[in-house]
């Protein structure tokens, strides 16, 4: 196999691996923001469950969750798991694993707002859900950028976990065409492909960082 | 209302999966030390009346066929100069479908969660350089097709002549590989093992031979040809012991209660011995003298 042939491979996985970094943001991020309104909820219990959700979550590794959520179907219901499944269930415990971080990223932001905000936007006649779409969350969105730009990150470099389920993303065609070719050479591939990816992430967090810094 | 019950559902599955697995695990241990066919059948079917409504139906044409494999061990299941899968195992499950009119697909595993694959159906067998000695009561196999030996590799130039030399040295073996539990049985080779400074486990045998050559390592447990095919590629430096760890033999393994395949694919594996396709593939990927599949 010549260099432009790994090249190529390579470049098909990593739109693979893209593919799961690019629905676990769509999933997650917003089952983020819902799950950080349990976590803060006034409903005891409400809160009480999604705190234990979370902690299991953050508690377990992410490749244990790829293979209960793979398997789980069929051990508990003896459901069918083949086909299409195995990618939904890639995303699906990616996008429920990030949305338990990103919740305790939210709830970082939201808390960190001083009340005056909300008694001075109930003054001027907003309604709940104005304060807190108009006013709060542009602010908190502001606030926790990096903290979800750390996160973002990570994700970029976790897509190889989804081998433990034997979805082939880049990583595992670099382990594969490794081990064909008997040589390291794909894996430097691997590194530069992650590394051109991570550093497009961090540009555009910057750039949107610049963007919303409207005040200074 | 819905977070609730999503995270319910999810803490319940987490723990269920957790007490399942277990459960399962240890009634296959109780399986393994029944006595096996017929009766050791029967004990299978009422424990795992669940698992057999998958598919012990034997399969018709157009069906597909999915064959679980590990794509990191040539010769026998790695990817070929255009990035497909290939392999002598392969290339010889597309022959049996193109004989059965089954429609074939390729599914690379993680070795490690082998069993839990098959058992839930998402693979119909495990089709690499499968090792049945010592798995005989796990799988309902194929007949053998393969005569292998599990070998030592050192580096030439560390002057370690027969496995006697190993004594006190760092040896390398695959992780849940049929070498390391030839290494650690005590009707094995664990006698062997013992005499050993350490027993390495490696993810794959990439790593493990740029530590032979890096001198981390003194030598590597391997199936012979495995071992043939890195040293091809690998070129000079190398040597295979000329004492052999053990012989065994390589079937393809399918679910317990899966007999209807398993007699399908045998059939048709000795159609293909005999139409001498089988020992066509064999010359190609080289190992036509240790391929044991002959016809009657």
């Amino acid at each position: 196999m010549d260099f432009t042939k790994i090249l190529e491979m390579l470049a098909g996985g990593m739109l693979k691996s893209m593919g799961i970094f690019i629905l676990t943001l769509v999933f997650s991020l917003p089952l983020g923001l819902i799950i950080s309104f349990g976590r803060m909820s006034k409903n005891k219990i409400v809160s009480f469950i999604v705190k234990i959700y979370i902690s299991v979550m953050r508690g377990t590794p992410l490749m244990l969750q790829l293979l209960v959520v793979f398997f789980g179907p069929f051990y508990l219901w003896e459901a069918n798991i083949g086909g299409p499944y195995r990618f939904i269930a890639v995303i699906l415990a990616f996008a429920l694993n990030y949305a338990a971080y990103f919740a305790e990223i939210y709830r970082s932001g939201i808390e960190s707002m001083p009340s005056g905000q909300y008694e001075a936007a109930q003054i001027l006649g907003y309604s709940r859900a104005q304060t807190f779409f108009k006013i709060i969350l542009p602010q908190v969105i502001k606030r926790i950028l990096p903290a979800v730009t750390n996160e973002v990150i990570t994700l970029v470099k976790d897509t190889s976990l989804a081998f433990a389920i034997a979805y082939t993303e880049m990583f595992t065609l670099a382990k594969q065409i490794a081990a064909k070719e008997t040589t390291f050479v794909p894996f430097i591939v691997a590194a530069v492909f992650y590394y051109i990816f991570n550093l497009l992430v961090a540009v555009i967090m910057e750039h949107a960082e610049k963007k919303l810094n409207y005040y200074q | 209302m819905k977070k609730k019950i999503l995270s319910v559902l999810l803490a319940a599955a987490m723990v269920g999966s957790l007490t399942v697995g277990c459960g399962s695990n240890s009634s296959e241990e109780k399986k393994d030390t029944a006595p096996t066919t017929e009766e050791g059948k029967e004990t299978t079917e009422e424990t795992e009346a669940k698992t057999e409504t998958i598919t012990s139906v034997a399969k018709k044409e157009g069906d597909t066929f999915t064959v679980g494999f590990d794509a990191e061990y040539p010769p026998y299941g790695y990817m070929d100069d255009n990035g497909d899968y290939t392999g002598f195992d392969l290339e010889l499950a597309q022959a049996v479908c193109d004989l059965k009119g089954w429609k074939l697909v390729k599914t690379p595993i993680a070795w490690d969660s082998k069993d839990m694959e098959l058992n839930s159906g998402s693979i119909d067998c495990i089709w690499n350089g499968f090792t049945m000695n010592g798995r005989e009561d796990d799988y309902t196999w194929s007949d053998p097709y393969v005569d292998n030996s599990q070998v030592m590799v050192v580096s030439e130039s560390s002057g370690i002549k027969d496995l006697a030399g190993l004594s006190g040295k760092i040896v390398g073996v695959q992780a849940s590989s049929a070498a390391l539990e030839l290494l650690q049985d005590e009707e094995g080779q664990k006698k062997l093992a013992d005499t050993f400074a350490t027993l390495q486990e490696f993810p794959d045998y990439n790593s493990a031979f740029v530590e032979l050559q890096a001198g981390s390592v003194d030598a590597i447990a391997m199936d012979v040809g495995v071992a043939k095919y890195q040293l091809e590629t690998r070129g000079e430096g190398y040597a295979i012991l000329d004492e052999e760890l053990n012989t065994e033999k390589y079937a393809i393994g399918f679910r317990k209660d899966d007999t209807g395949t398993r007699d399908q694919v045998n059939e048709a594996l000795k159609e293909l011995v005999k139409d001498g396709t089988f020992t066509k593939l064999a010359e190609k990927y080289d190992i036509a003298d240790m391929v044991c599949l002959k016809a009657e």
